[in-house]
């Protein structure tokens, strides 16, 4: 049971991990549009494509400019 | 595919495709999308769905949920309008350009209704050539596009979002607009940490409380409780924190609200575990202060963004108003953006154009539709040396108009100023959790002396554990959930059937409301004027009468004209010529016909007779020497008018007319709806001071509008509605939104504010009821810290499975 006490500061150590990706997604304004990108999951990507085939389809995350 | 013909199928309930609207009867306009003909209500519908469908967009269609605004007239001018865009200096607010020499510009987009808007609009943009990134933020109704501005003007940008039927207008940021994007993403920050570190503190809790009931060397049991302070601590410091300061600063200011039996249970549960932490003794609740912050910011988070998705805070009323105008400089004229004209500068006005600012007409004669100001829609004509207001609409003839002054002198911004001023004057009720809030603190501090004072005469060692415990188990963690789930769940409930909820306390305040007043135009009525009657006075029918008018109004502008839109016109007529403020003359077959006012078709035929005498709006039509018809118009009823003011008045509202039309139809149309008391000619100014006298005299009042001229008062009344087709002022204002056309949204949204309030207070009874029989329990010491949390839990979900059953259908 001694291993409790290297386990659970590991255990802390990838919450406070969790934590700080989850607040840099947030701050990143990954989060901001919670309903739109729920949608977009489902929807058709290629809508007929009429003329170009290289279209830019995945959008890079918003950059926030502050 | 074959072409649906006139009258046979539109009679019946027919949707138009794009915007979910009835198809008129007689209109068919349909078009071609997915293999199958749809049916569109307007020539605007049909444009825009053309678009899309051409453009290989037409799956728009099968994705999205929720129809499309209605898209207003498409104007040709609106390109020249969004030319002053391409001047870098007037765009500089709102572009940036890059190294690269890209441009990036933000718009705010009007009439977005749900995510597949927002693909749309990307696809069909990131087609157009030297765009590199398009992206839609739904929740603020923003784009945000990166352009090559040698290969795309910024004016054609704003015009193919006009093409697609939203509306777009340059993103100014403002502060408010930062505030609340910053204080979502501060509410999600917390909401997420609570999250996170509900889970390690809940897994060490599981090992704490299977300790308290098997044993546990008291080694990890002091371990496993100070790496619980750890986490709970943070969370208490981090993400708690805004129920600590809102109590506080209600405290200060001698209010008691509901976040102070949250801060005084989550503050006291800690700093008890803390100290048994500390000195080994006692028992901890760590897991019950976690997962009651936990629950309680993902309640509040959830109710917060059912509202504000649909927040139009960014609308004012100068948006109304070109951005570019037409004015004399140096000899001609040029378009120049709006903001820089000077008092004194000579500007044009063209018909069908929204006045710019408030001016006094050099020359020219037209009529003007001055709607904004008392919400009518017949205009009113005007001539040289007449005053004309920014926001109005000129719409017979040019006119060349000197500029009184800039738009924080004009009439608008006054009106916009009214809105602002009745948005801080409007009477804040107490909500019904704080009212309650009071009296349960009051009761738990009661029963924790009377605890701690019985517990010392019989144990004292034990008195102050067991009266801990009374204030963990009272924990009121149901109690403050019971109202941001059930708004949570109304609030969706009424999304589903075309209502939006905007304001905070709108449903609460619906609930309890007294009196309902309405406006006349455009909320009871259509707004639009329609061909209700037809007098033959010659040996011609009905039919026949109506496609010459039609043939002749298909020439004009006025709104008289729009009513005859729709009807097919005779063909033949030529050399129409408009007369200002009388009408129209054309000839057809080598004679003359006639269309307007009485004098002016007197002229023509003497033999005319009087106009018939009732209320209607009559126009006379008549040819060389010989009256044909009075054709009478008014202002259509809405369908369901008649079944929302019969059902309010049912249930015991108190009804009242408030209009800004100074003419019997105000009167006339109440005692037909039945409405009882009838204010009319008021400004929007005079509807203000008649809600704010009702409100000091204790009623509750609800008011339904649409018009710009509403929008003071929407705001100002304790729960408001705006109804299909209002100005975007007017929604920016109102508490409830009404997406749909019918008007009876109004009753039934009533009747489930009055179901939200049953539900909030049975969710209150079970919520007391739990804690009263929980707390003498605790006051024994019969409860150990795992039953406290079981119990929270198990009424949280109670409560938030009975508010649940708000999304059921209407009762």
């Amino acid at each position: 049971m001694d291993s409790l006490y290297l386990l659970i500061p590991i255990a802390l150590v990838f919450c406070a991990i969790a934590i700080k990706l989850l607040l840099w997604a947030i701050n990143n304004g990954q989060y901001d549009d919670l309903d739109k990108e729920a949608w977009r999951i489902l929807a058709d990507d290629n809508p007929i494509p009429p003329a170009t085939p290289e279209d830019k389809q995945e959008q890079q995350p918003e950059s926030t400019e502050r | 595919m074959p072409p649906s013909i006139d009258a046979s199928n539109s009679s019946t309930a027919l949707l138009c495709y794009h915007c979910g609207e009835d198809v008129p009867a007689g209109v068919s306009l349909p078009i071609d999308i997915g293999g199958e003909s749809r049916p569109m209500c307007c020539p605007g519908c049909r444009a825009v769905a053309g678009l899309i469908a051409d453009s290989g967009l037409g799956n728009f269609y099968l994705q999205r949920t929720a129809f499309n605004e209605r898209p207003v007239q498409a104007e040709s001018a609106a390109l020249e309008q969004y030319r002053i865009y391409d001047d870098a200096e007037v765009a500089a607010s709102f572009t940036d350009t890059a190294t690269d020499g890209s441009l990036s510009a933000s718009l705010l987009l009007g009439g977005i209704t749900c995510a597949a808007c927002t693909w749309l609009i990307e696809q069909s943009l990131s087609r157009l050539p030297g765009v590199t990134r398009a992206l839609v933020n739904l929740q603020q109704s923003r784009l945000d596009i990166q352009f090559d501005p040698t290969q795309l003007l910024l004016s054609e940008i704003f015009a193919q979002v006009e093409a697609l039927g939203y509306r777009p207008r340059p993103f100014q940021a403002s502060i408010q607009r930062q505030q609340m994007a910053e204080e979502y993403r501060t509410e999600l920050r917390r909401l997420a940490v609570a999250g996170l570190g509900m889970m390690q503190v809940g897994m060490f809790a599981i090992a704490l409380h299977a300790g308290d009931i098997q044993g546990i060397d008291s080694r990890y049991q002091g371990l496993l409780r100070s790496v619980s302070l750890l986490v709970a601590s943070f969370i208490v410091f981090y993400s708690a924190r805004p129920f600590f300061s809102t109590a506080w600063r209600h405290l200060k200011r001698g209010a008691l609200v509901m976040d102070l039996p949250v801060a005084l249970a989550i503050g006291l549960a800690w700093l008890a575990s803390a100290w048994a932490t500390f000195t080994g003794t006692g028992q901890v609740y760590f897991d019950s202060v976690v997962m009651f912050t936990f629950f309680l910011l993902l309640g509040r988070f959830l109710e917060h963004r059912v509202r504000q998705r649909h927040s139009l805070t960014w609308f004012d009323a100068e948006s109304t108003l070109p951005g570019a105008v037409t004015v004399w400089r140096a000899e001609q004229w040029v378009m120049a953006p709006r903001i820089q004209l000077q008092p004194g500068d000579t500007i044009l006005v063209k018909a069908g154009d929204t006045i710019p600012v408030d001016a006094e007409i050099l020359d020219g004669n037209s009529a003007v539709q001055e709607d904004t100001f008392n919400g009518e829609h017949l205009p009113r004509a005007v001539t040289t040396h007449d005053t004309i207001y920014a926001g109005t609409t000129n719409i017979d003839g040019a006119l060349q108009a000197r500029v009184l002054g800039d738009y924080r002198d004009s009439r608008l911004a006054a009106l916009q100023r009214s809105v602002e001023l009745a948005q801080t004057e409007k009477p804040q009720l107490a909500m019904l959790a704080d009212r309650i809030a009071s009296w349960f603190v009051a009761g738990i501090l009661l029963v924790s002396a009377i605890t701690a004072v019985t517990w010392s005469q019989i144990a004292p060692d034990q008195a102050f554990w067991v009266t801990l415990s009374v204030l963990v188990i009272s924990c009121p963690c149901a109690l403050a959930l019971a109202t941001p789930a059930a708004l949570t769940s109304a609030a969706s409930a009424l999304r589903a059937t075309g209502v939006i909820v905007r304001g905070e306390n709108a449903l609460d305040s619906l609930s309890r409301a007294t009196h309902l007043l309405f406006d006349k135009t455009g909320t009871l009525t259509e707004g639009t004027l329609a061909i209700v009657q037809v007098r033959p006075l010659a040996e011609l029918s009905a039919r026949e009468i109506l496609s010459i008018g039609a043939g002749l109004q298909h020439f004009s502008t006025h709104p008289v004209a729009r009513t005859f839109a729709s009807i097919r016109g005779a063909s033949g007529l030529t050399s129409v010529d408009y007369r200002v403020g009388a009408g129209l003359e054309a000839q057809k077959d080598g004679t003359s016909y006639r269309m307007g006012s009485e004098q002016f078709c007197r002229q023509l035929a003497p033999e005319l007779p009087e106009a018939p005498n009732d209320d209607l709006y009559w126009i006379a039509l008549c040819k060389e020497d010989y009256p044909l018809a009075w054709i009478g118009l008014n202002d259509r009823t809405r369908e369901g008018a008649g079944a929302v003011v019969s059902s309010a008045r049912k249930a015991g509202l108190l009804l009242e007319l408030l209009t800004g039309d100074s003419s019997p139809q105000g009167p006339l149309l109440a005692g037909k709806l039945g409405i009882d008391t009838v204010n009319r000619g008021l400004s929007p100014q005079q509807k203000m001071a008649h809600v704010q006298e009702l409100q000091a005299s204790g009623a509750i009042v609800a008011m339904v509008g649409d018009g710009l001229n509403d929008a003071p008062v929407l705001s100002l009344a304790d729960a408001s509605f705006a109804v299909a087709g209002a100005t975007d002022l007017a929604r920016t204002q109102a508490d409830f939104v009404i997406v749909g056309g019918d008007l009876q949204a109004v009753t039934s949204t009533w009747r489930k504010a009055r179901q939200c309030r049953r539900i909030i207070l049975q969710n209150f009874a079970w919520a007391l009821g739990y804690n009263i029989c929980a707390i003498p329990l605790a006051a024994m010491g019969f409860v150990p810290p795992w039953a406290a949390a079981v119990g929270m839990s198990l009424s949280s979900l109670l409560v938030v499975a009975n508010s649940l059953r708000l999304n059921g259908s209407p009762t």
